[in-house]
């Protein structure tokens, strides 16, 4: 199990890398997503420990490490925000520059 | 009080910031701002020596004031005979050429025609000359914090303030260009020395692990036998030569002669060009006594010396002799360091006081000159002592000073200068080199001497020049005044002391002397000012040196002529630097393409690099901690559903070709790790992934739609492109992230330090059975606090970037409507043909999105309510609510929904959650907890309320929560709606 979500934390990385890096912009803001939801998962997943049970007070048996959930809770919402802010960024420069390709954006250029 | 003489030049400063920035600065002649002004400079000079009394033999005073306590750095200063000399002559000449400078700036009408160079009315900027003053000061208290510095970074800041200081006095006359350059010149080569002596500063401060200089000044033994010893030396050597203009970074002094003269006197000459100078002799007792240091001072010091002397004498203009004669100087100071015997420090005490005096002196001299004749160029001066007795007769002071001929000061000097170089400890060939060049470099200032005082004064114009050089016209000697007796104090002083002190020697100008060079030298130094000790060789060497300056300037005329080779020019050096600079930045550029995903490819895999190189990933392979033999139960497999789902729908969202396809697919995939979080198991994360999964896929959709038609399909026409390169990288990273997971969760479970806390806690404490709740609104509250602003921000700056983007571009578009046409003014379509984008909606659809907004609400009102014990809170609320608002948006279109839900105004939602959280957690404070404590007012005021539900600070914090993420995500959704015309 633990290799397994090794992997697919590893594939959903990969795949958000590979959207990043490709032109269409619209592609690169799926990208940051993904790879946004890869750490989010990582993160709950490295954990202290392993629960069977919801983390609650009135809750037995082994509960799930709390602290990480807690953090990623926040992180979720904050991350919404950021990529907000991405997308408006992305679309004021492709108005800026008339095109949705990110190659054809030269302001950078030396 | 060490502060005390610091604290009169700040005074100073800051009433001449205010004669600039106050209009009393215009009313003020700069005489009276000059006079006024002296005060500060020369109460710094009388309380220094009101504690140089009590200063012992030998000894110092230190004062200190914590800067950076984490660092040890304090401000601390340190007085000893060596920084009191410097001081005194700091404030001295510093009064004097104040004073000086109110003269030399105010109106007035030169007797002559306009010279070629430097008239008078050229130096004068138009505009208020408070910022001379202003400047002046400001230098003054650098260079009065530089030798009184008794900390080596309180030492560094000191130096590059007077390197600062000096480029904007050189740059005063703005409009001329050669200023500018020579401005910028100074401050690139004093500017990279600093840089180097902060470095060397930096290694004394390691090697003796203090930055205090008296720790430094006693840990000579370690600093000296260290293996980075010859580093330091170097560096510190660079900072002091490029200050002290040693050969071969001499070249910027001559040009820093485009300041005004009250500056070149000051800075150029009497103090700021001996810091280095004092940095090396106050450094000596810990750094010399090295073959190294030794060799060092003397070839520069000596090949410094000869250069100024030499060229000096073919200078033209009065200011450019001066400046070379000062180059001289300088190397003969910096070469009697090296010498380092009693002796050397002797001669390097009496040289760096009769050359402030004379020259401090010279060059005020020359500006007076400028002024009043209206030239400095030598070969159409001459003639001027009918016209200017009085600066005649300083000028013939300072100038026998200057050429060493006795009684003067200027003779001791010299006579110590020979005698220190004919020292018995020093090696045999430095005994003979020595002497012969310190004869040649006599001479050689010798006849700058006489050229300047009788060139200018006695001889007709045009006669010490080869008559290739001067214009005839330019014969006729120059009509001139004398100058205002006030402006005469300047030079007359020093020139007058240069005499009174060694014809009367006084005792306290001794003792002030041998302090100095006890404190240079590390250990006590005899200083006598006897004029005639007998026929000694250095007596017999001074009358060679004269009888051989007396055949230069007599020969002047041949030595002058264009003929000669100008020498080494360090000044194509430094422009070949220049130019290499500009073009090592081209070349930099040029590796810029502009590429977004080429930049974002390099930062990727140097980050890849990183991880593998230094991850310590070889552990993470040796691992065999991994439960591969765990046993699939029902909620293992669901897991490994979910997590393909999840891999598999990112995945098509790559293959697949049309955009909104893909958002959608990578909206399912985010469904399925909410699914793979609520298996965790953590419910409240699975809630908040899912609702915002939902939200993120809206905003994306918004965003589609904006962008224009054609656009859109130019842009999924890239789609179809795969790039192998790309696609390597990513299989890369994500085998590397793969890697990291691995190492991560085998050293699962491991006891936590931090979480068994809140799980014991959390009821007792706050009242909430949801442990995470707990933590998110109550535990870390300021946590959340300080992150509901920043998605508040996120909100508004999403508003802000494309409304603003938008007014702009409309009214660019439409110059005349731009401004009328406004939200409520475009029309109002009908209903069912209004959703976003102009898309036909079903009347099912608009029937859900009714009862979708109530549903919304009485969710998120249960959500806050019972949040505390049950999954779901605040921010899941305020995202849900959003959702059913934001369905609005895509089945009614903007202008409809603008109009029924009026009420909702982000701003407004964000406020009042702000000020919603301040009061809710400021109000226990009132009532007896803490800032952000707990508190629950239901069971304090006894209201009935339903089991349950607490009427707590954690319920308010919820609220808040929800409002703040409702007003920020209308902000987002109402902006990406707002239609647009199309673009194209």
């Amino acid at each position: 199990m633990e290799v397994l979500k090794a992997l697919a934390i590893g594939a959903l990385f990969g795949i958000g890398l590979y959207q990043l890096l490709r032109r269409n912009i619209i592609r690169s803001a799926i990208g940051l997503v993904i790879l946004s939801n890869a750490v989010n998962l990582f993160l709950l997943s490295a954990g202290a420990y392993d629960g069977v049970v919801e983390a609650y007070a009135k809750a037995t048996g082994q509960r799930s490490d709390a602290l990480p959930q807690a953090l990623i809770l926040t992180a979720i919402v904050i991350s919404l925000g950021g990529f907000a802010f991405v997308l408006s960024l992305l679309y004021v420069i492709s108005a800026r520059y008339r095109t949705g390709d990110s190659d054809e954006v030269k302001g950078l250029s030396g | 009080m060490l502060i005390v003489p610091l604290l009169a030049c700040l005074l100073g400063v800051a009433a001449s910031a205010l004669f600039v920035l106050s209009p009393i600065g215009g009313r003020l002649s700069p005489r009276a701002m000059g006079w006024g002004l002296s005060i500060a400079p020369l109460s710094a000079f009388v309380s220094l020596l009101a504690l140089s009394s009590s200063l012992a033999e030998g000894q110092a005073i230190a004062w200190r004031l914590a800067w950076l306590p984490e660092l040890n750095i304090a401000l601390a200063f340190y007085l000893d005979g060596l920084s009191l000399l410097f001081g005194l002559i700091v404030t001295g000449i510093g009064a004097l050429v104040v004073i000086y400078a109110g003269y030399y700036f105010s109106p007035h009408h030169p007797a002559g025609a306009h010279g070629d160079q430097g008239a008078p009315q050229a130096e004068h900027t138009p505009g208020n000359d408070a910022h001379f003053f202003f400047y002046l000061l400001l230098f003054m208290t650098s260079m009065l914090g530089l030798v009184l510095a008794g900390d080596v970074i309180a030492l560094f800041v000191f130096w590059e303030g007077t390197s600062l200081t000096s480029f904007l006095l050189i740059a005063y006359k703005s409009k001329d260009e050669e200023a500018r350059k020579g401005a910028f010149k100074a401050l690139f080569v004093t500017g990279a020395g600093g840089i180097a002596l902060l470095a060397g500063l930096l290694f004394a401060a390691v090697i003796s692990s203090s930055t205090d200089l008296a720790t430094i000044l006693r840990s000579g033994d370690l600093l000296r036998n260290h293996a980075w010893y010859p580093v330091m030396l170097a560096l510190l050597a660079f900072g002091a030569f490029t200050k002290s203009a040693q050969a071969p970074f001499h070249f910027w002094l001559p040009k820093a002669m485009a300041a005004p003269t009250p500056a070149s006197a000051y800075l150029h000459s009497a103090t700021m060009v001996k810091a280095g100078v004092y940095l090396l002799a106050r450094l000596h007792p810990a750094l010399g006594n090295t073959e190294g240091w030794f060799w060092l001072m003397i070839i520069a010091g000596g090949t410094t010396m000869l250069l100024g002397a030499l060229i000096g004498l073919r200078q033209s203009d009065l200011k450019g002799l001066l400046a070379y004669s000062t180059v001289s100087q300088l190397g003969a100071l910096t070469m009697l360091i090296g010498e380092e015997a009693p002796s050397a420090f002797k001669a390097l005490a009496i040289g760096i006081l009769a050359h402030a005096l004379y020259k401090g002196a010279l060059f005020m001299i020359a500006g007076i000159v400028d002024h009043h004749a209206g030239s400095r160029d030598l070969r159409r001066l001459g003639g001027l002592w009918r016209a200017m007795p009085l600066t005649f007769a300083a000028c013939s002071l300072a100038a026998l000073s200057m050429a060493g001929l006795p009684p003067l000061f200027g003779f001791l000097a010299k006579e110590t200068l020979l005698a220190a170089e004919m020292d018995a400890i020093l090696p045999q060939l430095t005994r003979i080199v020595l002497p012969a060049i310190t004869v040649l470099t006599g001479a050689g200032l010798l006849a700058q001497a006489a050229s300047l005082t009788l060139d200018t004064f006695i001889t007709r114009p045009g006669t010490g020049w080869p008559a290739s050089a001067c214009r005839a016209e330019h014969t006729a000697i120059l009509p001139a005044h004398e100058a205002p007796l006030g402006m005469l104090i300047g030079p007359a002083v020093p020139a007058v002391l240069s005499l009174v002190i060694s014809v009367f020697q006084p005792e306290a100008i001794i003792s002030l002397l041998a302090s100095a060079a006890g404190a240079a030298y590390g250990a006590k130094v005899k200083v006598s000012l006897e004029l005639f000790q007998g026929i000694t060789p250095p007596l017999v060497l001074s009358g060679v040196a004269i009888a051989l300056g007396m055949v230069l300037f007599a020969s002047r005329r041949a030595i002058r002529s264009p003929a000669r080779i100008e020498g080494l020019d360090m000044n194509l050096a430094y422009e070949a630097v220049l130019r290499g600079v500009d073009r090592a930045a081209r070349l930099a550029t040029r590796t810029q393409g502009g590429r977004i995903r080429v930049y974002l490819s390099v930062i990727l895999i140097a980050l890849f690099a990183l991880v593998a190189l230094f991850g310590d990933l070889q552990r993470v392979l040796g691992a065999d901690a991994l439960r591969l033999d765990d046993a699939l139960d029902v909620t293992g497999g669901l897991r490994l559903l979910g997590l393909l789902l999840a891999v598999a729908a990112s995945f098509v969202s790559i293959v697949i070709r049309r955009d909104l396809l893909a958002i959608i697919a990578l909206g399912s995939s985010g469904l399925a790790i909410a699914v793979v979080i609520a298996l965790e198991p953590s419910p409240d994360v699975a809630l908040v992934q899912a609702v915002v999964d939902v939200l993120t896929t809206v905003v994306l959709v918004l965003a589609l739609s904006r962008l224009p038609r054609a656009q859109r399909l130019r842009a999924e026409a890239l789609n179809n492109g795969s790039s192998v390169r790309h696609a390597l990288l990513a299989v890369a990273g994500g085998a590397l992230v793969t890697l990291i997971c691995l190492y991560a969760f085998a050293s699962r479970p491991r006891p936590s330090l931090v979480t068994p806390y809140y799980e014991q806690n959390a009821k007792p404490l706050t009242g909430a059975a949801d442990i995470v709740g707990a933590i998110v609104v109550d535990f870390r509250g300021f946590d959340t606090l300080i992150e509901i602003t920043v998605f508040s921000a996120a909100g508004m700056g999403v508003f802000t970037l494309i409304r603003h983007a938008m007014r702009k571009r409309e009214a660019a578009r439409l110059p005349v409507e731009g401004e009328v046409e406004t939200a409520s003014h475009l029309p109002i379509l009908p209903a069912h043909i209004s959703g976003v984008d102009g898309v036909r909606t079903s009347p099912f659809i608009r029937a859900l999105a009714y009862a979708a907004l109530p549903l919304a609400f009485v969710l998120a009102t249960v959500q806050i309510i019972y949040g505390h014990d049950q999954p779901g809170d605040g921010f899941t609320a305020g995202v849900t609510l959003s959702l059913g608002v934001g369905f609005w948006y895509v089945v009614f279109g903007y202008e409809r929904t603008r109009q029924r839900l009026g009420l909702i105004r982000p701003a407004l939602l964000i406020g009042s959650s702000l000020l919603l959280v301040l009061g809710g957690s400021t109000l226990p404070l009132v009532l007896g907890g803490g800032f952000f404590s707990p508190f629950d007012f239901g069971a304090a005021l006894n209201l009935p309320l339903p089991k349950g539900f607490y009427l707590s600070t954690s319920f308010l914090f919820e609220v808040a929560i929800c409002l703040a993420v409702l007003g920020a995500t209308m902000f987002i959704v109402d902006t990406l709606g707002y239609p647009e015309r199309d673009l194209e």
